[in-house]
């Protein structure tokens, strides 16, 4: 079994092989999206749910901190990319910074109060932050429109200099979706390959032992939620594109529990490409099985649940297990655990 | 202040209640230091036995049938009383066989199975009762209302809080002077001890597991009737429950106790003076408790902080 | 029930594509929009009906009107000539799955026509993806003003009566009847807001005061609290906007206490599925309807006898006014392509604007139109009660008080905030 310690780092050029094939598959997903029964839009809220579970994996998966409130943040960044644009101006660059802003500041203000927490202890004091948020998100109907949500949200043009793109249909946003979704990717690989992330390991391997060795790590966990906050806001941000509105809804603590899930089921605690996968399987079952049966959510529950118990590395783990069972037949087993 | 009272005597039922449904939680939370998230559902799974018990939905048309429907309604209740508590036990002991391979890993994954788990029954009860509101029948007698000082009082509800407070005495007894008290009590501190002293630790968990849900199935038919029932109501009790825990402190009875009263005013207080914040106000109680006492009320360290 | 289940065919072909390396040439999603138009390819309606939330009792209901249309068209030889096909996709009263539920029907399974919703929310999100493909929609049961208000589309089409419509036909009489202060109970979303600030203004208008207004979030179960604030204020009327699962336990609670005789209720709209099979004391108050099975009027018995046809198996043993609303709005949504003799969107839009339905069509008092400047139905509005004589007849739970014309509760605020988007800004499509 592989312990939790074990997602590899690797420093130097970021274009491993997976890396290029992820952002292969991003770049050509309209080409065969519709071929094998999927449809555009499922592709736009597929980029963003993995923009937002990547950033999540940061601190869920890197640091060893269970978020449970964590949808606050991608909401709060779709209703500041709405208010952005009905209040300021249609601006797609504006609003996504705005998006960015409001959920960094969000993060900011929680994870000063939580980043001295552990455990279960810490996973709590984020679910509440995340159901007073989502109130707040219900009961200010003259800012946020309600339970109804924020409408009529209008996707801006994007601007590049000269360049002046419409992101109307959903082609095109899928493009702008893609192309922010494969730079963050980009970033976000560097940084844990870089010592930030080893130090992330390294506080949730043993708080204690890294405090010790000198780092702050007070600091480092307040940087990463503010990170993950941040970035779940430009997902949102792109989301309240993608629905023209932006609702309560995603903020609900049901919605922060399947990210979790989502994650989890991918094996974001052993692997960076976990929260994609985990993502993947998620968005596919929803909709395969689902079109199939209203039970949907049963079967990937029961999933859920004979996976905890007997893979809790998820579906990235197993695909480890299995290369090294094929590459080492024998020596598999031994060297796992000295890993 | 006169005006207020009204609010502060439904606040302290609905405090009595939340610390019915947190009492089991508490147990298992203690002892095996799992956060059960699954609570929920046994809480509704225990009233929706209940419904089918007093429904007879399971053998209409047949001679049984007939013989059950014809008997009063509070027999039929009582024996709901009883049925429905045990069979939200045998689920809990098959959640407990299904989080074996979890101990002794990081407290996160009996969380995530047990999160896992209240999906699945969730499901589950929609599958086999449908989407809909259910509703529980109560007997005529702790039916309807009564006046007090001008306002109207609904009997149903102080009778709850009455059981509420049976219930939350009986297991006081059990844990604090009974032999099997004493054994669990051993558990929750040190489960060293526990097999040290020639108990099968396994059997142990099993039998606080069953308690446990066993207890969520009675607070389910407790509340039914006051909440109405539909598929997802385990989610809606699992929050209150799970917050009442942390403000009172991991594994404290008593600390329990208070939380939820202390909870049940604040919703009732705020409640007076804006009934649609009222559920926030848990929050925010959760928020200036926790960053005051990081244990909350009365807890001791435990496991779960790492 | 005979749903279709979504054809495997576009993930079999798909694979098949890949297989061979010839996938998808003709670009990335150019969506011709002018489907194949064989005379044999069927026309296809997506279902956009609740299937579990707050409003999963009344989405089934609705689908079984929209089912049972479909069924009655099939039967004799579809729409201009072509068999009518129907998917149908859980839109979990969620506003954000109605968005992508709306999204895949219009591009993966290329639905010419969505039908179906009854809270606002979804019913709003639904239409704002249609009105981006031109897709028409249908929004057959969900009556806050603002749909045929500020939210309204060109291709949105809204088949009850909303919020105001209700209002208007219960305010002055329940003034005269039991007094002028009003407390308001009223739903924490779109709905419930826009129909208690009709309520309100309606109040300044004749004379009545609102003392409080209490707000209900969704889900709310225990309803100690307002009823409390109720008896200690004291009104003469309480004007609830509750729906859905929280108004059935508001009317358990309600109920219980007692309170139902004390306080004159009036409850803005009465969705049948909300109540059927309710003990009758739950059913204090006064309320309002579209449309109630025992209406004395030519062609209800009929109705009601094809209902219970098509249905054999289903609990609720009458239709209701989501059934009602869910059956008529199909019916005429496939009379007016008919007429329209084309799939064409615009052409079938300016079929169903400005219609007029005669009353004996409808089952109704009065007659019917679309007003084509917002696309509401202007219809009768019925005021009920509950119907204590009933006997044995469990079924028969209302008594019709009153029935009133549509000009006199015609919605004049959601005119003057209605703008539809033009015909041209509407893409076109045969579907």
């Amino acid at each position: 079994m592989i312990s939790l310690s074990d997602i590899p780092t690797k420093s130097g050029f970021p274009l491993t092989p997976a890396m290029c094939v992820f952002l292969v598959a991003v770049a050509s997903a309209p080409f065969w999206l519709e071929a094998v029964g999927l449809y555009s839009y499922l592709g736009i809220e597929v980029a963003i749910w993995i923009l937002y579970a990547m950033g999540f994996n940061l601190l869920f998966g890197y640091a060893g901190l269970h978020s449970f409130g964590h949808g606050a943040y991608i909401g709060i960044g779709a209703y500041a990319f709405g208010l952005f644009q009905q209040n300021v101006a249609v601006s797609l660059w504006g609003g996504l910074l705005a998006a960015i802003l409001a959920a960094t500041l969000a993060g900011a203000l929680v994870a000063t109060f939580v980043a001295h927490r552990r455990g279960i202890y810490f996973a709590l004091m984020t679910i509440a932050f995340g159901q007073v948020f989502w109130f707040c998100a219900i009961k200010l109907r003259w800012l946020t429109g309600g339970e109804d949500g924020l409408l009529g949200i209008p996707r801006p043009d994007m601007v590049l200099g000269p360049l002046r793109v419409s992101l109307q249909d959903n082609f095109s946003l899928y493009w702008f979706a893609a192309g922010v979704l494969g730079l963050a990717v980009l970033g976000m690989s560097r940084l844990v390959n870089a010592p930030f992330g080893r130090v992330l390991q390294a506080i949730r391997q043993n708080e204690m032992r890294a405090r010790f060795a000198g780092y702050d790590v007070w600091r480092m966990k307040w940087l990463v939620f503010t990170l993950s906050a941040a970035i779940a806001g430009l997902a949102g941000g792109i989301f309240a594109m993608a629905q023209e509105s932006a609702y309560p809804d995603i903020m609900s603590l049901h919605q922060s529990g399947t990210i979790v899930m989502m994650v989890l089921v991918g094996g974001g605690l052993v692997s960076f490409w976990g929260p994609v996968l985990g993502v993947l399987i998620y968005f596919v079952a929803r909709d395969v099985i689902g079109g199939v049966t209203e039970t949907w959510l049963l079967w990937f529950g029961l999933m859920f649940v004979v996976m905890v118990m007997l893979r809790p590395e998820g579906a990235a783990g197993l695909a480890h297990v299995i290369r090294s069972r094929l590459a080492r037949p024998k020596a598999a087993a031994p060297a796992e655990r000295s890993a | 202040m006169y005006d207020l009272i009204p609010h502060i005597v439904n606040g302290l039922t609905l405090g009595l209640l939340f610390a019915l449904i947190a009492l089991g939680f508490t147990l298992i939370v203690g002892v095996m230091e799992v956060i059960n998230l699954a609570h929920g559902a046994f809480f509704a799974l225990g009233a929706y036995f209940a419904v089918a018990v007093i429904g007879g939905s399971w053998f209409s048309g047949t001679e049984f049938g007939a013989w059950w429907l014809g008997l009063p309604l509070a027999t039929r209740y009582v024996v709901a009383l009883i049925f429905g508590p045990i069979c939200a036990a045998i689920a809990g002991m098959v959640l407990e066989l299904c989080l074996r391979p979890t101990y002794g890993k990081a407290p996160l994954y009996g969380l995530l199975l047990t999160f896992g788990a209240a999906l699945v029954i969730e499901e589950l009860i929609r599958v086999f009762w449908g989407t809909g509101e259910q509703s529980l029948t109560i007997p005529q007698t702790i039916n309807g209302a009564f006046l007090l000082g001008g306002l109207i009082f609904s009997k149903y509800k102080f009778f709850a809080a009455a059981f509420a407070v049976l219930a939350i005495f009986l297991v006081w007894l059990l844990l604090e002077r009974t032999p099997y008290g004493a054994i669990i009590k051993a558990g929750s501190h040190d489960s060293e001890m526990v097999r040290a002293l020639g108990y099968d630790l396994s059997k142990l968990r099993l039998a606080v597991f069953a308690f446990g849900a066993c207890l969520a199935g009675l607070a389910g038919i407790t509340m039914a009737p006051i909440w109405g029932l539909r598929p997802h109501i385990g989610i809606d009790v699992v929050i209150p429950a799970f917050l009442i825990i942390v403000i009172g402190g991991v594994g404290s009875f008593w600390g329990a106790v208070a939380a939820a009263m202390l909870v049940g005013l604040s919703v009732g207080i705020s409640g007076a003076y804006a009934p649609a914040w009222a559920m926030l106000s848990m929050y925010i109680l959760l928020i200036l408790v926790v960053g005051v006492r990081a244990r909350g009320l009365l807890g001791r360290k435990s496991a779960l902080e790492n | 029930m005979s749903e279709t289940k979504i054809s495997r065919r576009g993930l079999l072909t798909g694979t098949t594509a890949l297989v061979g390396g010839v996938a998808a040439f003709s670009g990335p999603w150019k969506h011709n929009r002018a489907y194949a138009q064989a005379a044999d390819k069927p026309v296809k309606i997506g279902i956009t009906s609740d299937a579990s939330g707050q409003y999963a009792n009344s989405g089934a209901s609705d689908r079984r009107g929209m089912m049972m249309a479909i069924d009655e068209a099939n039967a004799k030889g579809g729409v201009l000539g072509r068999k009518i096909e129907y998917i149908h996709l859980d839109t979990e009263t969620a506003a954000a799955t109605g968005s992508r539920v709306a999204e895949r029907m219009i591009t993966r399974e290329e639905c010419g026509f969505l039908v179906g919703a009854v809270s606002s929310g979804v019913a709003n999100a639904i239409s704002q993806v249609a009105q981006r493909y031109g897709v028409i929609y249908l929004n057959t049961n969900s009556s806050s003003p603002t749909e045929s208000g500020k939210n309204c589309h060109r291709v949105k089409f809204v088949w009850d009566g909303n919020g105001t419509n209700f209002a208007k036909a219960a305010v002055k009489n329940s003034i005269d009847a039991y007094g002028k202060k009003w407390m308001l109970l009223t739903n924490d979303y779109g709905w419930g807001h826009d129909t208690a600030a009709s309520t309100k203004k309606l109040l300044a208008t004749y004379g009545g005061e609102v003392t409080d207004e209490i707000l209900i979030p969704q889900g709310t179960r225990d309803f100690s609290a307002a009823l409390l604030k109720i008896q200690q204020a004291n009104p003469d009327v309480v004007a609830a906007a509750v729906g859905g699962d929280d108004q059935v336990a508001m009317r358990q609670q309600v109920a219980q206490l007692g309170m139902g005789e004390k306080t004159a209720w009036i409850n803005n709209q009465q969705d049948w599925p909300d109540v059927y099979g309710l003990p009758v004391d739950n059913l204090f108050g006064v309320f309002g309807t579209t449309w109630y099975y025992g209406l004395d009027l030519p062609g209800v018995k009929e109705f009601v006898a094809r209902y219970q046809a098509a249905y054999p198996e289903t609990v609720m043993r009458v239709p209701g006014n989501v059934f009602y609303n869910g059956y008529m709005a199909t019916r005429e949504l496939l009379a007016a392509i008919e007429r329209a003799g084309t799939t064409n969107n615009i052409a079938v839009i300016k079929q169903l604007e400005g219609l007029k339905m005669p009353a004996e069509s409808r089952m109704q008092h009065f007659d019917a139109w679309i007003d084509p400047d917002t696309h509401q139905v202007q219809q009768t509005i019925y005021l009920a009660t509950a119907n204590t004589k009933a006997g044995d007849d469990k079924d028969n739970m209302f008594k019709i008080l009153a029935q009133s014309k549509p000009d006199d509760v015609k919605d004049d605020d959601a005119a003057a905030a209605c703008k539809l988007e033009s015909y041209e800004d509407t893409p076109s499509f045969d579907a």
